[in-house]
């Protein structure tokens, strides 16, 4: 066991805050007695070990769920944010943003329909006698899916559309930024995976179909993104470039 | 006689430039720009979601709490008026939420004091050191998280944040004599735990 008397000392000198006359005390006595300079030695490792911990990133999870929490608080300017991710002219980009104005129209019809007056079919539903309820409300139900569906169809075209002009000039990319790309898309990919089964297991949620388009949508903008850096570097603009990559 | 023109020292300059590159971004997330908050978020999102995560000792409650610090933060980029540096008002408003997140969590549980026995931290000082390897990061954060809440606060305040046991004191509102008293105490528990993992 360690000296009790020299305890407060080794953890002072541990702080760095032991007066030097005490601390040559203290240099004495660790000399001789194995139990002390042991305990001192692990402190000021734990000491060290802890100052030293390197920053833990967050999952990227999280900012999804904060861009989609701002969104849905209307905290957002649409027009600001998308005004200065248009920055490319290429004549090969208009299939990306097509792909985008199909995108952006899946979104809408998807977010406006459930405050949208009712489709024709569900208008035959609410002519149904009270007694049949739950029929009909099953049908709206796996109606609602069924357009869930039909707009990830929309989207996933949209991203395919976008992946095949990123894919087709990919090589005008060094290895780096193209490895961090792949790694991004695979994270939005699970997410997007993830987002969908709790779609499908809540189709009338809201909320659930808000958050899956958020990441479908921050997909598609990380397409833009890629095909826009491509773009850059093949006009040799690097400025333009590597403040693309220092935004990604 | 030469002609004398104002200049700015480089010094001023370089200091100038990232405070005034701060401020536009700031007036950019002002004005709804997602991208703009993306790239603060990016910036500033790695040293908060370590502090909550080694203030609270649970990556799922640290992620939770950080997305309220970021949600929090834009609600309140108003009221910055780029006094500090924007790093510092971030961490300063973290720092609250994750105070009153810790305190809350106390109430809930009982838990107000450390819970470790001097007795027991003292008998436990004896010869048996750790293993000379460097200590494992990993196993330094898992021990850290077992500490007794009031404990960890103030030992990753003082030995991972690097703040004097002054500052401890006065971000936990505790005295100074009870911050190096905790810090102390943690260490030594530390020391027993990572020894046990050995």
């Amino acid at each position: 066991m360690a000296c009790e008397r020299y305890l407060n000392a080794i953890q002072e000198a541990v702080d760095g805050t032991l007066g030097s006359i005490r601390h040559a005390e203290l240099e004495m006595h660790l000399l001789q007695c194995e139990a002390c300079r042991a305990l001192h030695e692990d402190l000021q490792r734990i000491h060290d070990a802890a100052a030293s911990l390197p920053v833990v990133e967050a999952p990227d999870r999280a900012w999804l769920q904060i861009a989609g929490r701002l969104r849905q608080e209307g905290r957002i300017n649409e027009q600001t944010s998308a005004s200065r991710a248009r920055t490319s002219y290429m004549p090969w980009l208009a299939a990306a943003a097509a792909a985008a104005i199909i995108f952006g129209s899946a979104v809408a019809v998807m977010l406006l329909r459930p405050w949208m007056g009712p489709t024709p079919q569900t208008a035959q539903i609410q002519q149904v006698p009270a007694g049949a309820v739950k029929l009909p409300d099953e049908r709206a139900v796996e109606s609602a899916q069924n357009a869930v569906d039909a707009a990830q169809d929309q989207f996933e075209k949209a991203i395919a559309e976008l992946e095949k002009v990123a894919k087709a000039n990919q090589q005008a990319l060094d290895p780096v930024t193209s490895a961090t790309i792949e790694k991004n898309l695979g994270i939005l990919d699970q997410a997007i995976a993830e987002n969908r089964a709790v779609v499908k297991a809540e189709p009338a949620s809201v909320a659930a179909r808000a958050t899956l388009f958020e990441v479908l949508r921050q997909k598609v903008t990380l397409l833009q993104d890629t095909i826009t850096l491509i773009n850059e570097m093949r006009k040799g603009n690097n400025a333009a470039a590597a403040q693309l990559v220092n935004k990604s | 006689m030469a002609t004398s023109k104002m200049t700015v020292h480089p010094s001023a300059q370089r200091a100038a430039g990232p405070r005034a590159a701060e401020l536009q971004l700031v007036d950019r997330c002002r004005r709804g720009e997602l991208g703009a908050f993306e790239e603060l978020y990016r910036q500033h999102s790695g040293r908060l979601h370590s502090l909550a995560l080694r203030m609270l000792g649970n990556p799922a409650d640290a992620e939770d709490l950080l997305q309220e610090i970021f949600l929090s933060a834009h609600r309140k980029l108003d009221g910055f008026r780029g006094e500090a540096a924007l790093g510092t008002w971030l961490y300063r408003l973290a720092m609250n939420q994750i105070l009153d997140h810790v305190r809350s969590r106390a109430a809930r549980t009982g838990q107000v004091t450390d819970g470790l026995d001097d007795a027991t931290l003292l008998a436990d000082t004896g010869s048996h050191r750790l293993a000379d390897q460097a200590i494992d990061r990993l196993d330094l954060e898992r021990a850290m998280s077992e500490l007794p809440e009031g404990c960890r606060a103030a030992f990753v305040l003082h030995d991972v944040e690097g703040l004097e046991h002054r500052e401890v004191s006065d971000v936990l509102g505790i005295a100074e004599g009870t911050s190096k008293s905790q810090v102390h105490k943690a260490r030594l528990r530390l020391r027993r735990l990572l020894r046990a993992r050995v």
